[in-house]
């Protein structure tokens, strides 16, 4: 295979032709997805319109949640008791946009507490199940072989890797998405965030701290930069 | 819904059963021993999901197991007190004696 990529000289075929190139993965979903328009399943519109949500969501939808649940205790009540119902709330129906979606796509949505004793990290062994209506694409390390074998066997050198250091006292607890559960942290409100409005902390809860590879900081937002500003 | 054989607090070990097709019940938590710590709803078991059997294919409980890492992986290199949890189907489990 290689040997056919990026050589420069093969019959003056340059980069555009071999990044043309597709792979079987890419092959098999445009038969699936072809066979499926041709009998009427769904449509190349639906199909289209579909994806271009699925790349659009990001985690704001878990931000927006933590965020609430840090600032108004009934409905941290409600998420703990009943994730996907309490995810309406804030305008998240893990049914929607399709309409479609089957309780074997994603049924059970849960969140996890972290509380000064335990540390809660979600990754899925099996393949890369993810909470995405509330926090989009997973990030590509996520579907990572590395990632998923070492975060069960070695999770807090793992997390040492993210820079997180865990003190002794509180237990790592890992969590496998092997089955219909989907999961998502919820991590401790941090220090020096007294008196913020949802909004500003929704802003300090990215993507990696819902993952558990990361702690929320009152100095640190997903889009470094506008935050002095902000907290000016 | 069937009655869970398993109540949460109960010591179960996972099976190591013949799988020639598709499961869900990762190599790496079979014949080990933890605890049932909540309980998930009835659901047709991967086995028979995976083939589409939606209608037809065998409902189980389903429990959330949480097992020691030192439990898991004897060389841990953690601490004693590291955790996980995943799920498993009723008919993967076994009880253990406490």
């Amino acid at each position: 295979m290689a040997k056919h990529h990026g050589d420069g000289h093969h019959d003056g075929h340059n980069a555009f032709e071999v990044s043309s190139k597709v792979s079987e993965f890419e092959i098999l979903e445009l038969a699936v997805r072809e066979l499926a328009i041709e009998k009427g399943i769904f449509s190349a519109e639906d199909h289209r319109r579909f994806a271009e949500w699925a790349e659009g969501v990001g985690p704001h939808g878990g931000s927006k949640l933590v965020a609430k649940a840090w600032s108004d205790p009934a409905f941290k009540q409600r998420l703990l008791e009943n994730g996907t119902e309490a995810c309406k709330e804030v305008g998240i129906d893990w049914l929607q946009p399709t309409g479609v979606g089957t309780p074997s796509d994603y049924t059970f949505f849960y969140v996890l507490e972290n509380t000064p004793q335990v540390h809660n990290v979600i990754v899925c062994t099996l393949c890369s199940c993810y909470p995405r209506p509330v926090l989009g694409m997973s990030p590509d390390w996520y579907r990572t072989p590395s990632y998923r074998r070492r975060m069960v066997r070695r999770p807090r050198e793992v997390l040492a890797e993210f820079g997180l250091h865990l003190p002794a006292d509180v237990e790592v607890r890992v969590h496998d998405s092997n089955q219909k559960s989907r999961f998502m942290v919820m991590p401790m409100r941090p220090e020096g965030t007294e008196g913020w409005s949802e909004e500003q902390l929704a802003r300090i809860v990215t993507r990696d701290t819902m993952i558990g590879v990361a702690l929320p900081r009152a100095d640190r937002t997903s889009d470094a930069g506008s935050l002095a500003e902000q907290v000016r | 819904m069937a009655k869970p054989k398993f109540q949460v607090g109960d010591t179960v070990r996972v099976k190591d059963r013949t799988t020639l097709f598709h499961t869900r019940t990762q190599k790496f938590i079979r014949k080990r021993v933890g605890t049932v710590v909540a309980h998930r709803p009835e659901w047709v078991i991967p086995e028979d999901e995976a083939w589409d059997r939606m209608e037809t294919g065998r409902k189980e409980p389903f429990y959330v197991i949480r097992f020691k890492q030192t439990e898991l992986w004897p060389d841990y290199t953690g601490l004693a007190h590291d955790t996980l949890e995943t799920e498993a189907s009723e008919s993967w489990l076994e009880s253990v004696k406490g």
